[in-house]
């Protein structure tokens, strides 16, 4: 008797509850150390429509617990995309969605039109929350009004499902979550990096050479908990909770504050085998306790 | 990924010590100027880059100085302490353009690669003439493998007094690792040197884009996966950092 770890999340039915967060998983094709067995479901690296050098080195810094990084959305363009890897992931047997960005509203629109219909990509993940790009990203995620009109124009130029990853930086998560899911959002992942800055002490300046980074890893888990709890509270549609999970433990706790899936991120780069772990680890945990299903897990999720 | 036990340790300069851990399938497989990504439980965050620095039998070793908190952590380990060994990693020194002599140049811990550089070299046919740099007499690593052998020492206590790219004698292949800022002379004097650069790592797989080489033609791409091993003249030494606390030779 094998527990049922099928989700249904943002218009997918999805093999297992955790799934590959942009940037930590490339485009899939990289590497054949990464495990994917218990992969439910992956998303890009993040694209722009034109290719991006990304940002100067250094780009990375270890921090207590996690790290900083401003790769600053390096990447080879949607062309590229398109040509080279997407044709890959029409033969996989878990669904890839393609993290999007813009520096407009007219871009996200653009990128959208020239993905969407491409065997391949199997849905949208609209970033409006990288701290890392002069401009769009973050730009758009922390204004409702903004958040809505992007997801808005992503969502008239596709059926596919389209889900939008929020920014930590806001004073109120619930605002921006109700916007975009007014806006025709199928699901929100909560949340991308936190925006944080360390100093080499003997160059007297920031370590990274973008100056500031986002902040990941298993610092930050406890904050993304309570703010993807904030976001599930708010809305109606599925959440998929990210930050700092490296332990089936830690996925957990986001599905029991309310979250429907979990995003893996910064433990793949330490553990290739992160993702499957996780997976197994939850699959033990219902089983263990007597749950036939995922879906029979108790949630915490009180209604206002 | 390999869990390995600790099998050795020993000093081999100054502040510079060797660890070995049971590693047959990177052992029977590694190339010089490869490297392997080290964690361990209750280790840093991310795991550590290291090149190989010998490989035997079933064993593989690194070289390390205690630079931060992992690096002393792992000078810590004993014997049969267990290390997650991730690797071989990265694009190894190329030597088959036919020549038949290699200098292997190294400044400091960019000695790591060479003993495999030395093997690999003899393996396609070269002599080999070894030149090993370091601050001081008691910092040059003890051990070496060269026809040739030529040392040199920033105040002169031992060798030729000055940077081991000084030092070095011309030759068809030129191989070279230390600090970036010794590598940047080498791609002054020799433009199709094969060099070893350091950059910080994150995932050391290719998929976190962190330890971005900026390259002359513009743009960048990624020590772990097109490098760490690159024609000196096709990078932008300008643009690569050049102090760092820990790196893929250290």
């Amino acid at each position: 008797m094998s527990t049922d770890m099928s989700v249904a999340v943002g218009g997918m039915k999805l093999r297992g509850p955790v799934l590959a967060a942009s940037g930590t998983f490339g485009y899939g094709t990289e590497v054949p150390l990464l495990e994917r067995r218990a992969l439910g479901a992956m998303v890009s690296k993040g694209i722009f429509l034109r290719p991006r050098e990304g940002t100067a080195p250094p780009r990375i810094a270890e921090t207590p617990s996690g790290m900083l990084n401003a790769i600053g959305l390096q990447g080879p363009g949607a062309d590229a995309l398109v040509r080279d890897y997407a044709p890959q992931w029409a033969e996989w047997d878990f669904p890839v969605l393609v993290n999007i960005n813009g520096e407009s509203v007219s871009e996200y629109a653009e990128l959208t039109s020239r993905l969407d219909g491409v065997p391949g990509v199997a849905g949208f993940e609209i970033n409006i929350s990288c701290p890392n790009v002069e401009q769009g990203g973050m730009f758009f995620g922390n204004d409702p009004r903004a958040a809505a009109t992007v997801t808005e124009a992503v969502r008239k130029r596709t059926k596919l499902p389209v889900w939008v990853k929020l920014t930590p930086m806001v004073s109120d998560i619930g605002v921006i979550a109700r916007a975009v899911e007014s806006a025709g959002a199928d699901a929100l992942c909560a949340i991308n990096t936190f925006v944080g800055m360390s100093i080499d002490l003997n160059a007297y300046r920031p370590r990274l050479s973008f100056r500031t980074g986002g902040l990941s890893g298993p610092a930050i888990r406890p904050l993304a908990v309570h703010l993807a709890h904030q976001a599930a509270r708010a809305v109606r549609i599925p959440v998929i909770g990210i930050g700092g999970i490296a332990r089936a433990e830690d996925a957990l706790e986001f599905l029991v504050a309310g979250c429907t899936a979990v995003q893996v991120g910064t433990a793949t780069f330490v553990n290739p085998k992160a993702i499957a772990e996780v997976h197994d680890g939850i699959a033990s945990f219902l089983e263990a306790r007597a749950f036939r299903s995922l879906a029979d897990l108790p949630r915490y999720l009180p209604r206002d | 990924m390999l869990d390995t036990p600790v099998t050795g340790k020993r000093q081999v300069a100054r502040g510079m010590f060797v660890i070995g851990m049971h590693a047959p399938e990177i052992a029977s497989a590694v190339r010089a100027g490869q490297f392997v990504n080290l964690g361990w439980s209750g280790g840093p965050i991310l795991r550590r880059p290291f090149s190989v620095y010998r490989a035997e039998g079933e064993h593989i070793e690194v070289v390390l100085k205690a630079v931060g908190s992992g690096t002393g952590q792992m000078l810590a380990m004993e014997v049969g302490d267990r290390l997650s060994c991730l690797g071989p990693l990265g694009r190894g020194f190329e030597f088959g353009g036919g020549a038949r002599e290699a200098v292997l140049v190294s400044g400091g811990l960019g000695v790591a690669p060479m003993l495999l550089a030395a093997r690999d070299a003899r393996v396609a046919g070269m002599k080999v003439t070894w030149v090993h740099g370091a601050r001081t007499a008691a910092e040059l690593c003890s051990e070496m493998d060269g026809d040739t052998v030529i040392w040199a020492t920033d105040d002169g206590s031992q060798g030729t007094p000055g940077s081991a790219v000084a030092a070095a004698p011309d030759a068809d292949l030129v191989i070279a690792c230390g600090p970036n800022r010794m590598l940047a002379a080498a791609a002054e004097r020799w433009p199709e040197a094969q060099v070893a650069v350091e950059t910080y790592m994150g995932c050391g797989t290719g998929v976190c884009l962190g330890c971005a080489v900026p390259l002359k033609r513009g743009g960048y791409d990624r020590a772990c996966k097109e490098g760490p091993v690159y024609r000196a003249a096709d990078i932008d030494w300008d643009a690569l950092p050049s102090h760092l606390p820990y790196a893929v030779v250290a």
